[in-house]
């Protein structure tokens, strides 16, 4: 079996197992082990990349093609460069951490874990495929689990949240497959046999016609789940709802999946159009970074702030994406994952707040800093983390899109970046509104002198997610550098 | 020249902060207590020692006093530009070493005392040292970006030190203050890191401030609205400075941020971290100076002189004492900007350039005294105002004299430190711009004046009442104010000139005789006026005051800027711009998404009467369906 | 033409024989196991089903009146399996409701002589034996519909759906003649040289696509759907949105293909227009439908909406997304009637809001459910996803990307619905939840069947190239 492959066989024997548990504690523990062992074979995978990379130049490594419907010219064929790889790890630490963030689900645990590896399943698939109709299966089995998961073990409107964000996503990647049938259709351009194949369509260049007509249906398709304005609404909702680690899960990975395909398909495939396009979607993105930010202002539920700042980061990892260049493309990747790590462990620490005070709104909380410690310093942490200050991951990721953003010569985008820039003063105000209320002050509620102290797995899930935004923050160079080498080919690509 | 022990400088508070951040719970006050001590004793010996081997060991080679450096590439961004990790070790960051070893040194041994019987103790050392770590990453700094990231996490080490006693509002409201303020100040430094990166391809600053290099040489190739884009980036730059050194209009968070614990305000809101504008445009210097010849020179010199005046104006009418002393710190430091402003380049004409550092030098020994002489006096009568205190001098005789002696320095009367700095700057400006000399001297004068309406209104004057008998401060409190004090005394004469100018050079400085003469006059005249108003206690100052009508109580509420931004933001940006935003998501955009839900639904509903239940209406539909689809077909057939 | 010949009517002969069997063992059965009736049935049917799959030679009989090929054996298996699961979902219901009524052998009669029409309707190679077929087809399920005489509603279906079948064979027989009006001929291969474009010919082939369109219930041909399927015997429904929607698609593919292709201008735009007719009006009468029978029966309405998207481009490629989709169909729909079936077995509860926690005491039904309607919905990784790929695939093959969005938009919309019932199942919580229950042999077999059978298909890719290769003998 090959090593790729193993990111879908694991989950499913994890499934299996998890089938025949009884009890909270099989199930979690089952869980546990089997994200551990996801975990490992990301790090591990890790090193085997950078092993296998030195001595193999192909865009892609690790590759493995099985024909499905001949006829069609499916395949299931996998493979992975810098940027997928440095995802699977993102997805296999969130993955683990959700499953200690919920170590207490009691209603139908093992629905609940089964479900969450579903969701992972997935999202691996997404990041591991490179054929167009693999990539797009996996991409519905990742968003279909969170109808149940929000509207089982959610809270508040739960129904109404869960079906208003599985319609939105499903119907997104409903047009995505009419951008996706376009595309396969096109792909025999050159004379050459229709395919699904992402690597070998990318050699075909697809008359620009087709490609003017399929790029927006192909962007919105994947952007929505990256909360692309005006069709984010969806996630505020869905966040406020979903319990601890669907959010976490949600915001962490699941709405990476979005700038990942708009990447990997959108551009790579349909660069003409991705130009002809572009000032459309650069203008949506930039107001969805704005906008965002200042709608998080307001907010005074912390799910609701954290939905509202994913919204204005996504959208720069979009912003950055029509930038059309490696260094604003390398900051795209590492927002995302940094985003991926922050916005997971924001959700993960809202839980923890949430269980113990039973509010999320900052007006009813107040001088947590005395009472939950530990909890509040990693929030101020977070919090940091995501204004963008140098030494988390953040800043290494704005710094690439803003660079890279400036290198073009063009006052339209000039302007644009300039505004997208003015997030790092915004999303100031809003972090230090929150910590400021919240934890900073007097104690609104004599209850909260007897909050639970932190428990062990509380600890292990914060700091998994802790490590890499720190690690990335201080250390950039060697993420950063792979995933340049692999934005190289795409660059060409391009040109 | 080996510099790989000066890398030791910073890493060692590093170490100490990440020890005493983790281990907060387990360590044992007394103990974090020395360990930060300690630490800083160490870096401190390293700073001096290092400046004592690169002035006089290595010294200058061929005229010039070399720089050196080693970096690391950090991260990549394209082919030409990267950001770099690394030291730099020249004339400035070398005296800036000193300055920030010395003070924080002093603060740190200081706080041990002041901060006595706090449950914060072992943070507030945590936050001291990683406050110091990353001031000496910024002094440091190689390139651009590097400062950058530093310049945060100076900013937002002031920010945790702000909001150090975090159950005070007004604490919270400050600490905020500051650090959006810097924040939207840095958001032009960025802008202009950017546009500096993509025009000349570099951010390192050897290669931006070579006189013969491309970056300068070639400003004049692209030009925005007039200007060139890279005055347009200097001038974003001086934005970021101008944020951090609270100059005009982006003062407003500096007096708030005095809610902090005092050692952190003489730390980090008096010596070392408000002079990072300063520290940056010296830093820059050769772009400033060479670039479009100065025009964003001139710039820096008008901000700094109005920022000088405007601040000693407020000065006179404040009561709290910190307060006073922090609009006293943004008036000097208006001082060095103008004094950078009105620098030259070569030799005795880059006079404003090394008046800047000096002043900016022994305004940090001096106003650190005044910072922590003023915690002393708050320490034994609890209470920030003027008119709580009152003969303190029997009391607490050591901070009475190291008092005096700060604010004789700070009033620019010889012997004292500040006599020397503020002569060189005022001799700057004559040179350049009568204007701004005449603005200097004013200024000068007020400073005096303000400055011993304090000190006789802390020490002399009638004596209040005290529910417990004022007593000086213990030792740990008053040895830094004496070492100190023999500091303000005495670094006035180092002869800077000889180790620092914008040329790296060095050049013979001499007193301006008539100028200092003048100087010092206005400086007495400002003392005695000040005598005479408060060294008793008498209603003639609050009959100027009133004499003085509106322009006093303009004065008094500081201009009303606090206003006017609560205005921008609360009013406009909050209200007028972010509610509505909300809403309209909400509402609109929001409701358009689950609009098209609700009108298939709706749909549906007005739909249903269709199947009406009865055979005859489907039997009808059946024909009339069958045959209107002949017909149309038939129809587009034929015709 | 020699005895030898009749092979190759063998499912026809066979099932015919079924019949007399039954009939006899009726009247030898004694009263007090007439319920073996149904073992017997079952297994009788089982081994017809089996030996269904065995080859057989193809040709043409009586004149090309009847004539079978690899494609029509496929159909015809392809309705066996269906029925052979239907009468396991069915098993205990007719042992438990039916059979003291003295009416099990009856049910088996009339769906078997109802299964044979369609044999005959497919295998037709004239208009006189497809007409046969049609009329045998239908007529029998009229009176099943019916079965339940005790219940009034289900004689009201019964009525509905025979007057209406009387007028949807009434139409078509109209049509036909007018197209022997014009070709002079009733043969398929006379017809198909000799067919042109004229006012009657179109005005003919209309009223006769009115007639297959009425089985399909297409819109504006589908009004009886709902209320008989509410009505008649959860079997009967399932039989009808199932085998016999299955069998009227079959026939029509092939008249249309193979028969009718001269006409291709006029039908390619008349499908385009009751596609997208058919999927809205579909949908949308689904979104409030809180009785599972009616609900399902639109569903199904919108599922044909969805056919005709391989229907409209008329080439192998169409021919085998069809085929390999109604397959995938059949089982989805079979295993969400199964369960209401059951569900309704055990306690008489059809709507929507009794099924409300049902996972919670019921799990195995409820899981079951939930694949058939992902199945339905199209939600991968289940069969119906790949099903519904294919379509589109088909569709956009030949550039109708706009048919295809509309498509996808009512693929959304129809998840709404799907997910309802999802909803009431798992995220509900009811204090009055249907306890739980548990289901006879037959029908946890059928239902495990189709579970099977759903998450089998679609990603199992050789059944799909096996039926594209089939696809090829139709032209």
């Amino acid at each position: 079996m090959d090593i790729l492959s193993l990111f879908i066989i694991v989950p499913l024997l994890t499934i299996a197992v998890l089938v025949f548990t009884k009890s909270l504690k099989q199930a979690r523990v089952v869980s546990m082990i089997g994200s551990f062992i996801q975990l490992g074979m990301a790090i591990n995978l890790v090193f085997a990349y950078l092993k296998e990379r030195a001595i193999n130049q192909d865009i892609m490594v690790f590759t493995r093609d099985l024909v499905w419907f001949e006829q069609f010219n499916i395949h299931y064929s996998v493979g992975v460069d810098g940027i997928s790889v440095a995802l699977l790890l993102l997805t296999s630490i969130v993955v683990l951490a959700g499953v200690f963030i919920s170590w207490k689900m009691y209603d139908l645990p093992k629905e609940f874990f089964i479900s969450l590896i579903v969701l992972s399943i997935g999202v691996y698939g997404f990041f591991i495929t490179i054929d167009l109709f693999t990539m797009f299966v996996f991409f519905e089995i990742a968003v279909i689990p969170m109808y149940l998961l929000i509207g089982i073990w959610g809270s508040g409107p739960k129904e109404y949240s869960a079906m208003k964000l599985t319609l939105m996503l499903m119907g997104a990647s409903a047009v995505l497959l009419v951008g996706i049938l376009g595309i396969y259709y096109n792909s025999d351009a050159d004379g050459g046999v229709l395919t699904f194949n992402i690597l070998e369509i990318a050699k075909v260049n697809i008359p620009f016609e087709a490609q003017k007509l399929f790029f927006p249906l192909t962007f919105i398709g994947f952007a929505v789940i990256s909360a692309l304005f005006p069709f984010h609404t969806w996630s505020p909702d869905g966040h406020a709802s979903a319990p601890t680690a669907v959010s976490m899960l949600h915001a962490g990975v699941l709405m990476k999946l979005g700038g990942y395909g708009v990447f990997r398909v959108a551009m790579y495939l349909l660069p003409e159009g991705a130009m002809d396009w572009s000032w459309v979607f650069i203008l949506l993105s930039v107001i969805g970074v704005v906008y965002g930010a200042f709608s998080a202002i307001k907010q005074t539920d912390l799910k609701y702030i954290n939905a509202y700042s994913s919204v204005s980061h996504l959208g720069l990892v979009l912003f950055a994406l029509l930038m059309l260049n490696k260094t604003a493309w390398n900051g795209a990747i590492i927002q995302s994952l940094s985003h991926g790590f922050m916005t997971a462990l924001f959700f993960a620490l809202i839980g923890m707040i949430y269980e113990r005070t039973h509010t999320r709104d900052i007006r009813k909380l107040g001088g947590l800093l005395k009472v939950i410690p530990f909890i509040s310093v990693i929030y101020v942490i977070a919090g940091l983390a995501s204004l963008g200050l140098p030494g988390f991951s953040g800043f290494v990721a704005e710094m690439n899109i803003f660079v890279g953003a400036f290198q073009n010569d063009d006052i339209f985008i000039r302007v644009a970046t300039i505004l997208s820039v003015s997030v790092i003063v915004i999303t100031a105000v809003y972090i230090l509104r929150v910590v400021g209320i919240m934890l900073m002050g007097p104690i609104r509620n004599d209850s909260y002198l007897k909050l639970e102290r932190v428990t062990w797995f509380e600890k292990s899930g914060i700091l998994l997610l802790l490590i890499p935004i720190v690690g990335i923050g201080v250390a950039p160079l060697w993420l950063s550098d792979m995933i340049l080498e692999s934005l190289q080919p795409f660059i060409q690509g391009l040109l | 020249m080996n510099i790989g022990y000066i890398i030791l400088i910073p890493l060692i508070p590093l170490v100490v902060f990440l020890v005493l951040g983790i281990f907060n719970q387990k360590i044992k006050p007394s103990v974090s207590g020395y360990v930060g001590v300690f630490g800083l004793l160490v870096s401190a010996a390293l700073s001096l020692y290092a400046a004592y081997q690169y002035f006089f060991v290595f010294g200058k080679t061929d005229g010039f006093y070399q720089t050196f450096s080693e970096k690391t590439v950090w991260m990549n961004f394209t082919e030409i530009l990267h950001i770099d990790m690394g030291i730099l070790v020249d004339p400035i960051s070398v005296m800036m070493l000193v300055v920030v070893s010395v003070v924080s040194l002093m603060v740190h041994i200081y706080s041990r005392g002041y901060m006595k019987g706090d449950d914060g103790y072992t943070k507030f050392f945590a936050f001291l040292s990683l406050f110091t770590f990353s001031m000496y990453g910024l002094v440091l700094a190689t390139n651009l970006f590097q400062i950058y990231i530093f310049w945060e996490l100076v900013g937002v080490s002031s920010y945790l030190l702000i909001g150090y006693y975090y159950t005070k509002t007004t604490a919270i409201a400050a600490a905020k203050k500051a650090f959006i303020v810097t924040r939207f100040a840095d958001f032009g430094f960025l802008i202009g890191i950017l546009i500096i990166g993509y025009y000349t391809g570099t951010f390192d600053f050897e290669t931006l401030n070579n006189p013969e290099g491309s970056a300068i040489l070639n400003w004049a190739v692209t030009s925005f609205m007039g200007l060139s884009v890279i005055t347009w980036a200097l001038i974003l730059i001086f934005i970021g400075g101008a944020g951090k050194s609270a100059m005009f209009p982006f003062h407003i968070w500096l007096p708030d941020a005095m809610e902090g614990p005092t050692p952190v305000s003489a730390l980090i809101h008096a010596a070392t971290m408000v002079v990072a504008g300063i520290f940056l445009v010296a830093r820059l210097f050769p772009m400033f100076y060479f670039v479009e010849n100065g025009f964003a020179l001139n710039i820096v010199a008008y901000v700094g002189a109005f920022s000088a005046l405007f601040a000693a104006i407020i000065a006179i009418t404040q009561n709290d004492i910190k307060r006073v002393l922090a609009f006293s710190t943004m008036s000097q430091l208006g001082y060095m900007m103008l004094a950078l402003g009105v620098s030259g380049y070569e030799g005795h004409d880059g006079v404003g350039y090394m008046a800047s550092m000096f002043h900016l030098f022994t305004h940090a020994m001096f106003k650190a005294l005044l910072f922590l002489g003023a915690g002393s006096v708050i320490h034994a009568v609890h209470s920030n105002f003027l008119k709580d205190m009152g003969g303190l001098r029997k009391y607490m005789p050591i901070t009475n004299i190291t008092f005096l002696i700060a604010a004789l320095a700070i009033s620019g009367v010889p012997p004292f430190a500040g006599f020397w700095s503020k002569d060189e700057i005022l001799v700057a400006a004559y040179d350049q711009n009568k204007l701004i000399y005449y603005i200097g001297v004013f200024v000068a004068g007020l400073t005096a004046f303000y400055m011993f309406r304090i000190y006789f209104g802390i020490f002399w004057g009638k004596e209040k009442y005290y529910e417990h008998k004022p007593k000086e401060s213990p030792l740990s409190m008053t040895f830094p104010l004496m070492v100190l004090a023999f500091l303000s005394i005495t670094a006035g004469f180092i002869p800077f000139s000889e180790f620092i100018s914008a040329d790296k050079a060095g050049f013979e400085a001499h007193l301006n005789y008539p100028l200092a003469a003048i100087a010092t006059l206005v400086g007495v005249m400002g003392i005695m006026l000040a005598w005479v108003f408060y060294k008793k206690e008498s209603s003639l100052s609050d009959r100027y005051a009133n004499a003085l009508g509106p322009f006093y109580k303009w004065a008094s509420d500081k201009f009303y800027f606090d206003e006017i931004y609560m205005f921008i933001t609360k009013k406009i940006l909050f209200k007028r711009v972010s509610e509505p935003i909300a809403k309209f998501d909400r509402n609109y955009v929001d409701g358009t998404m689950v609009g098209i839900g609700n009108k298939t639904v709706l749909t549906s509903e007005k739909i249903k009467g269709l199947q009406s239940g009865k055979v005859q209406d489907y039997a009808f539909a059946f024909i009339a369906g069958a045959v209107i689809i002949g017909l149309v077909f038939i129809y587009l057939l034929t015709s | 033409m020699d005895l030898s010949n009749f092979l190759l009517m063998r499912h026809e002969v066979l099932l015919l024989v079924i019949i007399l069997l039954l009939i006899i063992a009726e009247v030898f059965l004694s009263q007090s196991k007439k319920s073996s009736i149904v073992h017997l049935a079952i297994f009788l049917f089982g081994i017809h089903t089996i030996i269904g799959f065995l080859s057989i030679d193809y040709g043409s009989l009586f004149g090309g009146m009847f004539h079978t090929n690899a494609l029509i054996q496929f159909f015809k298996n392809i309705l066996n399996l269906g029925v052979f699961i239907l009468l396991l979902q069915s098993g205990d219901w007719l042992q438990e409701k039916i059979v003291e009524q003295y009416r099990g052998t009856e049910f088996f009669v009339l769906l078997f002589s109802s299964l044979l029409g369609m044999y005959f309707m497919i295998s037709a190679g004239d208009f006189l034996m497809f007409y046969l077929g049609l009329e045998l087809s239908t007529l029998p399920v009229a009176a099943l519909a019916a079965l339940e005489t005790t219940k009034r509603i289900s004689s009201e279906a019964g009525i509905k759906l025979i007057l209406s079948a009387a007028l949807a064979s009434g139409t078509s027989l109209f049509g036909i003649s007018m197209l022997y009006a014009t070709s002079g001929s009733i043969y398929f291969n006379d017809i198909i040289e000799v067919i042109t474009l004229s006012n009657l010919t179109i005005l003919g082939f209309i009223l006769f696509f009115a007639g297959l369109a009425f089985k399909i219930s297409l819109v504006p041909f589908h009004f009886w759907t709902a209320d008989v399927y509410e009505g008649a015997p959860i079997s009967i429904a399932s039989y009808l949105s199932v085998i016999s929607k299955g069998a009227a698609i079959f026939i029509l593919m092939i008249l249309l293909f193979a028969v009718a292709k001269p006409l291709m201008p006029v039908w390619e735009n008349m499908v385009y227009g009751i596609a997208i007719l058919t999927m809205f009006i579909g949908n949308l009468f689904a979104l409030r439908q809180q009785n599972m029978k009616r609900f399902l029966a639109f569903s199904s309405i919108a599922q044909a909406g969805f056919i005709l998207l391989g229907l409209i481009i008329g080439n192998q490629l169409g021919t085998a997304t069809i085929v390999y989709f109604v397959l995938i169909y059949i089982f989805s729909n079979l295993a969400a009637f199964g369960v209401v079936q059951a569900i309704s077995l055990q306690t008489g509860k059809e709507n929507m809001k009794d099924y409300e926690g049902l996972y919670r005491t019921n799990p195995n039904v409820s899981l079951v459910m939930m694949l058939a309607l992902f199945s339905l919905a199209g939600i991968p990784p289940v069969a119906g996803f790949f099903g519904k790929f294919f379509l589109f695939t088909a569709a956009a093959s030949e550039g109708y990307y706009l048919l295809v969005f509309i498509a996808v938009v009512n693929v959304t919309i129809s998840l709404y619905y799907y997910l309802l019932v999802v909803r009431a199942m798992f995220l509900r919580k009811s204090d009055n939840a249907i306890p739980h229950f548990k289901s006879k042999i037959y029908m946890r077999l059928g239902l495990l069947i189709t579970a099977i059978g759903i998450l089998v298909l679609g990603i199992y890719s050789p059944l799909y190239e096996y039926i594209y290769e089939l696809s090829k003998t139709l032209y």
